[in-house]
């Protein structure tokens, strides 16, 4: 018995045509062309189906965001201790944490102080700076808001911001690529302390990722950047 | 070797550009098919970006020979959606709260036919064009051969010859790559 013509199953499956009394009669007694017809049929309704499959919106920003950080933090041998605000001396803890907590008090009030009056005279000297941004308001940011960066040697970002404005949510640093401003990552949060010191994701490149950008976020457990920007500048070396 | 092999090579080599072009051109399938076993789009970005970071932990499991790269990031999601649905059954057994979503159980949108859906797009997007377009008038605008020669000035026998061509290539790609193709090499125990 010979089967039926390929191209006339491709014709059946599309419902283009209707099988003929000698094709109905062979598909009846034919498993194999039947099971052809029916996953040739089945293809096309996949086919048909697949029109809301094209053209996928992509995934937001904030995904891609998390696979850098998460490969990263994989693939990057065991990061040195980042307790920088904890290598004061255990005895001194108490003298230091009044002004800190009068700092805190003003950083809310958005008349913070700098780090600099913060840092005990034992403390260790700094590690060297290998980048610095000055950030400058933006129009949603009040004009005398302003900050500064500074890229330690050790993958650590300082940022030192002042007379941002109260926020019931929290702000932001995020490091944005300015050549696809779509393309960013976030650092972390800024703590309600003047100076912040925020461990950059290893194997960030920050030739790329070389604008730095304070942001207005609301709690709403959105992890992409809110799109309020109140700082930004760009880091030079 | 096709681009699909190529980047599917270098992806199992480790080189992180084709990390970020396998997420470019297959992170909406994954966020589509999460979307549609999870029922809420937060739950399906957490498992996309759970399903590539697996993927690319787990790359040197991927074997080229048994399936398409976005077939294996399909396979991943699932069993990351699976993981996730099962997780937020036990706490609302625990805490007896109630989930945000039904999970869609209807077999239309099953996760295989959703799998299934999601590769043959793909597949319809690689094929030359002409089988393409043919293809689409066919399922989409359900033309006739003869009206689909009318609408592209092709010549009926080729309009014949692209879409048996093209209906073979795609149920090929079915047959590798979907839902219900066999033990795959979707299965690597450290992408889960």
């Amino acid at each position: 018995m010979q089967h039926l013509d390929p191209d006339r199953l491709v014709l059946l499956s599309l419902a283009e045509e209707v099988a003929d009394d000698h094709e109905s009669a062979h598909l009846a007694g034919c498993a194999t062309c039947r099971e052809e017809l029916r996953t040739l049929e089945h293809v096309a309704e996949l086919g048909a189906e697949s029109a809301d499959m094209r053209e996928l919106p992509p995934p937001p920003e904030s995904v891609w965001a998390g696979i850098q950080a998460e490969v990263a933090r994989a693939t990057a041998p065991a990061a040195p201790a980042r307790r920088r605000l904890r290598r004061t001396p255990a005895g001194d803890r108490r003298r230091w944490l009044a002004p800190v907590l009068a700092a805190a008090a003003a950083a809310v009030l958005g008349i913070a102080g700098t780090a600099v009056v913060m840092r005990g005279p034992d403390q260790p000297p700094a590690a060297d700076v290998t980048a610095r941004a000055t950030l400058a308001p933006l129009p949603s940011a009040p004009p005398d808001a302003r900050g500064d960066v500074r890229v330690l040697a050790d993958d650590e970002v300082v940022v030192d911001v002042q007379n941002l404005p109260l926020t019931t949510g929290f702000h932001e640093v995020w490091l944005i690529d300015p050549d696809d401003t779509t393309k960013m990552l976030s650092l972390g949060n800024l703590p309600a302390r003047p100076e912040a010191v925020l461990p950059v994701p290893p194997g960030t490149d920050l030739n790329r990722y070389r604008l730095v950008d304070v942001s207005d976020e609301a709690h709403d457990g959105d992890a992409a950047h809110s799109g309020k920007s109140l700082l930004r500048g760009t880091l030079t070396y | 070797m096709g681009p699909g092999e190529e980047l599917a090579e270098r992806f199992r080599d480790g080189d992180e550009k084709a990390l970020r072009t396998a997420y470019e051109r297959h992170g909406s399938a994954v966020l589509v098919l999460g979307v549609r076993l999870l029922g809420n789009r937060a739950d399906a970005e957490d498992v996309t970006q759970a399903t590539f970071v697996a993927a690319w932990m787990g790359r040197e499991t991927f074997d080229p020979e048994r399936g398409s790269l976005l077939g294996w990031l399909l396979g991943i999601a699932r069993r990351k959606a699976v993981d996730r649905l099962r997780s937020a059954a036990r706490d609302e057994r625990i805490t007896d709260t109630v989930r945000s979503q039904p999970v869609p159980t209807t077999a239309a949108d099953s996760p295989e036919r959703v799998v299934d859906r999601l590769v043959i797009a793909d597949e319809l997007n690689r094929l030359p064009s002409e089988q393409r377009r043919t293809l689409e008038l066919a399922f989409f605008d359900d033309l006739t051969h003869p009206q689909i020669a009318a609408v592209t000035g092709l010549p009926l026998g080729t309009v014949k010859s692209h879409i048996r061509r093209g209906m073979a290539n795609l149920r090929r790609r079915w047959e590798v790559d979907g839902a219900a193709s066999g033990p795959r090499s979707a299965g690597p125990s450290l992408a889960r």
